[in-house]
């Protein structure tokens, strides 16, 4: 048996290839450890580029929460600033990333600034868009997940336009080619470039991820189950990858959520 | 050239410096090296300072305080919020209550608007933000054309800082400073800021070098050990997370004060 947060980290490693440049934002655990599986698995010669220290690694550890700098800061090849990062190192080697959207549209728009009410005073104020207006413009490789599926993520119109989809206007790069979900995964092949569910996950109908998502889902015509995770891919992200199980903290809300972030700081401070 | 200047002082000689409708800036990012005792002392030292904007190329913790202290009315980044400990409690209730203004930014509007700052120019462009809509919360912001290539690029305008706070690993007399592996934005900060603060956990006579900061830029030093926690110092101690939940819980159960005025890590 597997878990739905294992199951995203296997379909998000599949979608890595072997000697690409992989990029990670802030809390983003599930891609983290899709990361990590991806090099232990079939990409072996896969180098990450991180916040922390803007730098490329190589070398990996086992997620961490409050040990997170002594990867990046010890293994990094070099340590750039934010601003060199931001303007030279991004454009010029625009990798892989997966973003977590706070809604997205039929046509991979998507938002992290603000849900209902008005900018000035918002219903619900997100974090910011950090650097998805920018490398939304003009990147290839911009892929999107979402760990909790449903109406208020997926919906008809954002309310505010931060990361850029498929658009006619659009001059450079690409919308998102991939999105994965608790419930499928999806590209962006149908008309004008519109979201597809390309696979359901084990035991979910694709009627019941219609019913979840806000606007009319395009089919491929190959569609089928999602391939679930091999024992050994549940094994690496469990033993090796993410055994403090850090990559629950996308799945899980509220109360269960906040227990679970009692029991990795208690976990990794008795590791000390 | 002048002899160099000895710039080390009193926590208490520099919080003065922070004046009304000042924009400051803090080094570090989200929840690592962050100028935490010094927000600490700035909201104990009365009267607090108002109507300030917050620069922060991505804001935490500190910021946070600064928020729920009352001393912020515009905040510009691209990132308010804690991480994996969740959303900025403070940060997310004044701007949900419409009481702070967003000058909403991203990673390249800073990063170019610093750039710019550093260069003494008016603006650097970038493709970035072309086909968004940050254009509509951000009016002031122009677009330009490529004379070679005739390409629309946006224009992003240079961001003036008067006051910057870095918290340091270690720092000598002088001013020069050694930041422990993550440069974030904070060398920038000390070219763009007309007053340059660094808070450090360790002050030497004399650094050799090679050292990530120049003091030529520097204003004073303020030796604070422990001066970044709970947020990390970089090899010298981790972020403390059950802290970071400790200051979560007393905000979201309104003792926001206590925890700023009475609790010491």
């Amino acid at each position: 048996m597997y878990s739905i947060d294992e199951l995203i980290c296997v379909c998000i490693s599949r979608q890595i290839e072997d000697g690409e440049l992989v990029a990670q934002g802030m809390a983003t655990p599930l891609v983290a450890a899709g990361y990590l599986l991806a090099k232990l698995t079939h990409a072996p010669n896969l180098t990450f580029i991180s916040a922390i220290g803007q730098t490329f690694c190589q070398k990996w550890a086992p997620l961490g929460l409050t040990t997170v700098e002594n990867l990046w800061l010890k293994n990094g090849l070099f340590a750039i600033d934010f601003i060199t990062g931001t303007c030279d190192f991004l454009p010029r080697y625009q990798p892989k990333e997966f973003f977590r959207p706070g809604q997205v549209d039929s046509f991979g728009n998507f938002n992290n600034v603000f849900i209902g009410g008005s900018h000035e005073q918002p219903r619900l104020r997100l974090p910011g868009s950090a650097g998805i207006p920018d490398v939304t413009v003009y990147e290839e490789n911009v892929c999107l997940y979402v760990p909790r599926h449903g109406r208020h993520t997926f919906v008809p119109q954002l309310d505010f336009r931060s990361g850029l989809g498929h658009d006619a206007q659009r001059t450079q790069g690409s919308g998102p080619r991939y999105l994965v979900s608790d419930l499928g995964q999806f590209d962006f092949g149908g008309e004008n470039g519109r979201l597809r569910l390309t696979t359901y996950h084990p035991g979910i109908s694709p009627k019941r991820i219609q019913a979840k998502t806000g606007f009319p889902l395009e089919i491929a015509p190959d569609l089928h189950e999602t391939e679930p995770p091999t024992a050994k891919e549940i094994q690496l992200l469990r033993d090796k990858i993410d055994p403090l199980g850090i990559r629950t903290l996308e799945t899980l809300r509220g109360a269960h959520r906040k227990t679970k972030l009692r029991q990795i700081l208690t976990a990794e401070k008795t590791a000390k | 050239m002048a002899t160099m200047q000895d710039k080390l002082v009193d926590l208490t000689a520099v919080l003065p410096l922070i004046r009304n409708n000042q924009t400051v800036a803090l080094g570090g990012m989200t929840i690592y090296r962050r100028p935490v005792a010094f927000v600490r002392a700035l909201l104990q030292h009365q009267p607090r300072p108002q109507n300030l904007t917050l620069l922060a190329f991505t804001a935490g913790l500190a910021s946070d305080m600064l928020v729920g202290g009352g001393c912020i009315n515009q905040v510009r980044t691209c990132y308010f919020g804690l991480e994996s400990f969740g959303l900025a409690p403070m940060f997310t209730q004044a701007v949900e209550n419409g009481r702070l203004t967003i000058i909403e930014e991203s990673e390249a509007s800073i990063a170019c608007g610093l750039r710019a700052a550093v260069g003494q120019l008016g603006f650097i462009p970038s493709r970035a933000w072309q086909g968004t809509d940050l254009f509509k919360v951000r009016p002031d912001v122009k677009t330009v054309v490529d004379p070679y290539s005739g390409e629309t690029l946006t224009a992003f305008p240079a961001i003036q800082v008067d006051v910057a706070i870095i918290h340091v690993l270690k720092a000598d007399r002088f001013g020069n400073a050694i930041l422990g592996g993550n440069p974030t934005i904070d060398e920038s900060l000390t070219h763009v800021a007309d007053t340059v603060i660094l808070t450090a956990e360790e002050v030497v006579e004399k650094l050799e070098g090679p050292v990530e900061l120049s003091g030529l830029p520097v204003t004073a030093v303020c030796h604070i050990p422990n001066g970044a926690r709970p947020t990390s110092c970089y090899p010298a101690y981790p972020l403390d997370g059950e802290e970071i939940l400790r200051y979560i819980d007393a905000c979201h159960s309104g003792e926001f004060e206590d925890y700023v005025n009475y609790s010491i890590t």
